[in-house]
């Protein structure tokens, strides 16, 4: 079955289980490392109920400032 | 006194009505930080919350709360938890001026009792869970990170303890934020400059003394073990990390070894901050864990972070008004009388002060904003006489309202350094100051109406005395 990041609507991979068998999984963006349990509100679980304002758009992501920032020899690679 | 780890100061706070024990099943989310969240509107006196009942867990057991009241920050230096605030401010001040304490080193400690090197996962390690709606995902916020400094790795003081929000970005990987005026951040551009990875160690579940000395503002050279041992009057117990020269709380619940990878960010956050608003949408750091090792069945001690107050604000309120009074007395150490930097880390602090001459308040109110705290808080300094008691609100109201006139008593100095979380700061990490002169006017300065300040009808103190004791 396959999983939507409700943030960045990218696909998401299983990260764990619960101990007790099927009380929830815990899924995670390998694109904006959203992370959340099958089990939450759907407003943290579905892509069209999360709070729009928190909503990351894929493209914006390679954009954002380093902190701290990175020195001169890792970026000019 | 000393605890010797996590564990004897829950007992302590069981013993003294200080632990509220939840059985009642409980879902990770949103229940856990729901309770903390709701326990801090409790008042100042609220208990410490463990819960042993965790839906999808078999017997996980996590501690929120643990300071998060006047009571348990009491208890944390050993005094009677119902210490007056003053009083507490006082006794840490006189055992911060104890610094350095020598610590103690010892070959084994209980975390020792189980070791994972392979197929490390987290979520499985410790029971994690979302904090505030917002953040964007499961956090680590009140573990102490331990690194040490590359240009002169023997300098005892120059290893650095300190607490950093952690997102756990995989099954052994962290996000880590070092802003820049962290110590930890120096290390990791010592790192990143030779191309090499920092190791870290991350201790989680520890007795108090080292978290209050983890979140004090030290100097860079000064280190948070022998403060941890000045804080609780006994050497502080550290034990050798094994993957690398760290020393690690003897008493830690979980501790994890890794490395801070060079030159690698990623996308993080949001994470709810103290400021009570979310930063993040930063690319930030990444720890790569190598090694983990754990008491069996640990506790998970976790700290919930929102809108003030929450259990930080009572983490950081004295930790962060002694230094800063110390500091202001080295300028000036017959005036300076207390410290109260409480509010939002000291964004704003209200110094208690007798003066020399007219104008002296004033000078007093700069240096706490060129103090090394002041460097990023400090943004509203309210300076009131001695006899104002500044951890008490309604007096400093009262010198407000009746000592402070704008046209005279009101400086806004421009455009100076403030930490980044600022929500106001514009742009992030610039912000115009400003100090509220509530002290009387001395001479030469000689304006207003204050000849004549009320006195108190004769016997007062024989009286609270005597009702103290009628009403027992
Ligand atoms: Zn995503």
């Amino acid at each position: 079955m396959m999983h939507t990041c409700p943030r960045c609507e990218s696909k998401a991979d299983l990260m764990a289980k619960s101990p007790v068998e099927g009380a929830w999984e815990v899924y995670m963006c390998p694109v904006c490392i959203f992370t959340w349990r099958s089990i939450e509100p759907e407003s943290i679980t579905k892509p069209e109920k999360y709070n729009r304002a928190f909503k990351v758009d894929p493209a914006d992501i390679p954009l954002a400032e380093n902190v701290p920032p990175l020195p001169a020899k890792y970026v000019n690679k | 006194m000393a605890y010797k780890d996590f564990r004897e100061f829950l007992t302590k706070l069981e013993q003294e009505g200080q632990l509220l024990n939840i059985h009642d099943e409980v879902k990770p989310e949103p229940d856990i930080a729901a309770a903390t969240n709701a326990m801090s509107k409790l008042g100042q006196e609220t208990p410490a919350m463990l819960f042993d009942n965790i839906y999808g867990y078999t017997n996980a057991r996590v501690a929120m709360n643990v300071m998060g009241s006047w009571p348990n920050h009491a208890l944390m230096m050993g005094m009677p938890k119902n210490t007056p605030l003053k009083d507490q401010f006082f006794e840490f001040a006189d055992r911060y001026s104890k610094f350095p304490m020598p610590v103690q080193r010892e070959e084994k400690a209980p975390f020792h009792e189980v070791e994972i090197t392979e197929d490390i996962n987290l979520f499985d390690i410790l029971p994690l869970f979302r904090l505030n709606q917002g953040d964007g995902g499961f956090y680590i916020d009140k573990a102490c990170v331990i690194s040490r400094d590359l240009d002169d790795p023997e300098h005892f003081g120059k290893q650095n303890v300190g607490i950093y929000r952690m997102q756990v970005k995989g099954k052994d990987r962290l996000g880590i934020q070092p802003v820049p005026q962290h110590d930890i951040a120096i290390h990791l551009r010592q790192a990143e400059e030779r191309g090499e990875n920092l190791p870290v160690v991350i201790a989680l579940g520890n007795e108090p003394a080292i978290t209050t000395a983890a979140a004090t503002p030290l100097l860079y050279d000064q280190s948070e073990y022998e403060m941890a041992g000045a804080i609780q009057g006994e050497p502080y117990r550290i034990v050798k990390a094994k993957d690398s020269s760290l020393d690690i709380p003897w008493g830690a619940e979980v501790v994890l070894e890794g490395e801070l990878l060079a030159g690698v960010r990623e996308f993080e956050g949001p994470f709810g901050e103290f400021t009570g608003h979310y930063s993040g949408g930063r690319s930030m750091p990444i720890i790569k864990i190598n090694r983990v090792y754990h008491r069996a069945n640990p506790i998970f001690e976790h700290l919930y972070i929102g809108m003030p107050w929450t259990e930080t604000d009572y983490m950081i309120g004295v930790n962060t008004s002694v230094p800063l009074y110390q500091q202001l007395k080295e300028a000036y150490p017959n005036e300076i009388v207390a410290v109260n930097a409480m509010y939002t880390h000291g964004l704003v602090a209200i110094v208690s002060t007798k003066r020399r001459y007219g104008g002296f308040a004033k000078a007093v109110g700069m240096r706490a904003m060129t103090t090394p705290h002041g460097l990023g808080y400090c943004k509203l300094v309210i300076v009131v006489d001695e006899d104002v008691d500044p951890f008490n609100l309604p007096q400093v109201m009262w010198a407000l309202s009746t000592k402070m006139h704008p046209k005279h008593d009101a400086v806004i100095i421009p455009d100076l350094s403030v930490l980044p979380l600022d929500p106001g700061s514009s742009p992030a990490g610039i912000s115009h100051k400003m100090i509220l002169d509530a002290t009387t006017p001395l001479a030469p300065e000689t304006r207003g109406h204050y000849s004549q300040p009320l006195d108190s009808p004769l016997d007062v103190d024989k009286w609270e005395k005597r009702l103290r004791e009628l009403m027992q």
